[in-house]
């Protein structure tokens, strides 16, 4: 009769829901969906300087059937609207939604008494998880707002928030 | 190969259908949708249907102080922004007859040609991803990381800009600045020289876009295409010569023109636009005064009653703003004439009877930024 | 002025009927000028309205309840049809004023002069109940910029469409369509444009509410 073998070192057990939701998260794969200014900082963030690729969302699917984040990059108007709504109804889940830029979220700067022409805000349409401010957010903007839906997925950072120097 | 009038051969055979390009499609650049009546892959036509990404600039106009519309400048053509905050203020300037100091004329010139070139390194990115060829813009993208790290370090955005001020720019530049702009000309000037051996004289390039899409001079003036397209069909137009503005005048440059009209031509043409740039920026550098950056502005800006028009030489063409005042703090009416809408307008005619790869060819060249043509 | 304008002068004179101007005129009164008799705007610079071509001066409010209804103040009205400006004050070489009527054929003169459209431009002066139209061009190949103006009553703001002349007018004029809801008549096809396609609202026109 063999004695037991130690195999925590080489054998790991988790849940599948824990593998599931490392996986999606260090390989989410958004959607071409470009609006307006903010699509040129998220082409920015695909770019060379800050590699979306090193947090595995490179893979830029321009169908809705192929994607996982649909990362709403510019100002949503209401000829848009419908549109953007279908794009949303046609990805597959498990789908997450990052509102990037002020026009995403609320309307940006085209909110103004009268306006008749902007949705104002993009989660008046479907749910979003994450919101990145900023008018357009910097792509490092971006890429926090890819850790924190990483987060939101597995409940861990992939590494602590960068507190400044006191 | 095959031809539309082949369908002859098929008499009582009618075999159109209508393809939906957009409003979400990777080589359309944003929010355009195309309504493609085809026969098989010819584009029997195109029908662009616009106003997806109508953000009522001109409507924001006559609810804004004249102050408080300039970051909507910077949003019409974002990738050129500089230039359509020039057009602005340049026109409450010569309505309320605002001198500019020199320092600050040529740091709008300056930064200007500097927003040329990354706008221009944007299309080139883009349009080669509608051909198929992604590298470039991995390429092109370093370059601009290094023209938006000194813009940032002077005007505080990387996209959009509002920089200018009426009266002259809000910040100065250090000598910091200037140095890291002299050692980005030095460096850039091989990259072009590598664009064009990796990607211009590309033979998969060439076959692409050679007697692709031929525009005449005379279409580009019918309906007001400028800028590359009308440069690129022998037409010698370009803002900075026929309504000279800021200290244009004293610097020397030429207007790269090519007369075959087609879309290596307009390609052809952006890419020399690329060198000239570089020349401004040298001499504006070589010459920059010193003094004060802002002159002396009204405290409150009431334009007299009346029209005034400012146009510039945009990165895609002639952006021109019409301003009517009735001598309130708000504007009347502002118009806003963008390159984009105009070069577009074009596209019906030129792409009937192209295949559809060649048609985005075209589209592709005509250099479009849609919320520039829906504003 | 170059020979350019300087030729365009003569053959917008000879189309609106009068002879240039030039660029300090006298500032004319209402029962002096030429214009009514032509069913061209009428430079009243005293009461500060512009009556429309096909408009009888009377119609509407009197001149007392006009001036009270003005909040804003208008721009100087043009002292003859055909202005010659300064350049580098407006931005534009020749300002030409033309009934609605005239409009196609001071196209032609623009483009047989070889100019492009640039711009055509709606403008809605509620107050004295017309709409303005606009239209800008450009030289490709030789200096000057000209703008052609006509007013119409707001009550019926048609123009007749340049899309014949200059096919890019096409595209500017269902703008136009769209924020103001001017009629280009003539025009192939006036559906909205920058709006949704069952928009039935114009949101320039300044007594627009949402």
């Amino acid at each position: 009769m063999e004695a037991a073998l130690d195999t925590s070192q080489i054998v790991k057990f988790a849940k599948l829901d824990d593998l599931l939701a490392l996986s999606r998260a260090n390989s989410l794969w958004p959607l071409t969906f470009g609006l307006a200014c903010c699509a040129i900082e998220m082409m920015a963030a695909g770019g060379p300087r800050f590699d979306i690729s090193r947090f595995g969302a490179e893979v830029f699917r321009p169908s809705p059937r192929q994607a996982d984040v649909m990362i709403v990059a510019g100002t949503v108007n209401r000829k848009m609207a419908p549109a953007v709504k279908t794009l949303y109804d046609q990805m597959l889940e498990p789908k997450w939604v990052i509102a990037m830029g002020n026009c995403a979220i609320s309307g940006g700067p085209f909110v103004f008494p009268g306006q008749y022409a902007v949705v104002e805000g993009v989660d008046k349409l479907f749910p979003v998880d994450v919101f990145i401010p900023g008018c357009p957010p910097r792509p490092e903007a971006l890429l926090e707002g890819i850790m924190a839906l990483e987060e939101k997925l597995t409940g861990k950072r992939r590494w602590p928030v960068v507190k400044p120097p006191q | 190969m095959t031809s539309p009038a082949d369908s002859a051969v098929r008499p009582g055979v009618n075999e159109t259908f209508v393809l939906n390009l957009g409003p979400q499609h990777p080589a359309a650049h944003g929010v355009l949708r195309v309504k493609m009546t085809m026969d098989g892959e010819y584009v029997m036509r195109a029908e662009p249907v616009i106003g997806y990404i109508h953000r009522m600039h001109e409507k924001m106009g006559e609810n804004r102080t004249w102050a408080q519309f300039l970051p909507n400048t910077g949003r019409i053509d974002y990738l050129s922004a500089l230039h359509y905050n020039h057009a602005y203020v340049a026109a409450v300037e010569r309505a309320l007859k605002i001198e500019v100091p020199r320092r600050a004329e040529f740091l709008r010139v300056i930064t200007s040609e500097m927003n040329r070139i990354s706008s221009h390194l944007v299309w080139w990115s883009a349009y080669l991803i509608d051909l198929g060829g992604l590298t470039p813009l991995l390429y092109a993208f370093d370059d601009r990381e290094k023209l938006l790290d000194l813009l940032e370090a002077v005007t505080g955005s990387r996209l959009t800009y509002t920089y200018f001020r009426f009266g002259g720019v809000y910040n100065d530049v250090d000598e910091a600045f200037l140095r890291g702009t002299r050692q980005f000309v030095r460096e850039f000037r091989p990259r072009l020289k590598m664009y064009r051996d990796l990607v211009t004289d590309n033979i998969i390039l060439r076959k692409r876009l050679e007697n692709i899409g031929p525009i005449s001079a005379e279409q580009c003036r019918k309906y007001g295409a400028t800028g590359p397209v009308i440069r690129g069909s022998g037409v010698a137009y370009d803002v900075r010569r026929a309504e000279p503005y800021s200290v244009y005048p004293e610097l020397d440059f030429e207007i790269p023109t090519r007369p075959e009209g087609d879309s290596m031509a307009r390609y052809l043409v952006h890419m020399a636009e690329l060198e000239q740039s570089l020349r401004i920026i040298e001499q504006g550098l070589d010459r920059l005064p010193d003094g004060p950056v802002l002159g002396k502005v009204p405290r409150v800006l009431r334009p007299p009653a009346g029209d005034y028009c400012f146009a510039v030489e945009a990165a895609r063409g002639r952006f021109m703003v019409r301003l009517v005042s009735d001598g309130k703090d708000i504007p009347y009416r502002v118009k806003l004439r963008t390159p984009s809408f105009s070069n577009l307008s074009l596209f019906e005619e030129t792409s009937r009877g192209m295949i559809l790869p060649d048609a985005l060819a075209l589209m592709g060249s005509l250099d479009l930024v849609i919320p520039d043509i829906d504003r | 002025m170059n020979p350019t304008l300087d030729q365009l002068c003569e053959q917008f004179g000879r189309l609106v009927g009068t002879v240039p101007v030039p660029s300090k005129p006298p500032v004319p009164t209402a029962s002096s000028s030429v214009g009514p008799a032509l069913g061209l705007p009428v430079a009243a610079s005293g009461e500060g309205r512009v009556a429309g071509p096909a408009s009888e001066s009377g119609a509407g409010l009197r001149p007392a309840d006009q001036a009270a209804k003005m909040a804003a103040h208008p721009p100087p009205a043009p002292t003859g049809p055909i202005q010659k400006t300064d350049h580098a004050a407006k931005g534009y070489d020749l300002d030409v004023t033309v009934a609605p009527t005239q409009i196609v054929m001071a196209a032609e003169i623009m483009d047989r002069a070889g100019f492009g459209l640039d711009a055509i431009t709606g403008v809605d002066w509620l107050a004295q109940e017309q709409m303005e139209v606009v239209y800008d061009y450009f030289h490709p190949t030789a200096p000057g910029r000209v703008a052609v103006r006509t007013r119409v009553p707001r009550a019926r703001p048609e123009v007749p469409t340049i899309a014949a002349v200059f096919p890019g007018a096409n595209w500017h004029e269902r703008e136009t369509h769209d924020f103001f809801g001017l009629v280009f008549a003539g025009h192939p096809d006036l559906s909205p444009f920058l709006l949704p396609e069952d928009a039935t609202f114009h949101p320039l026109r300044k007594d627009y509410q949402p």
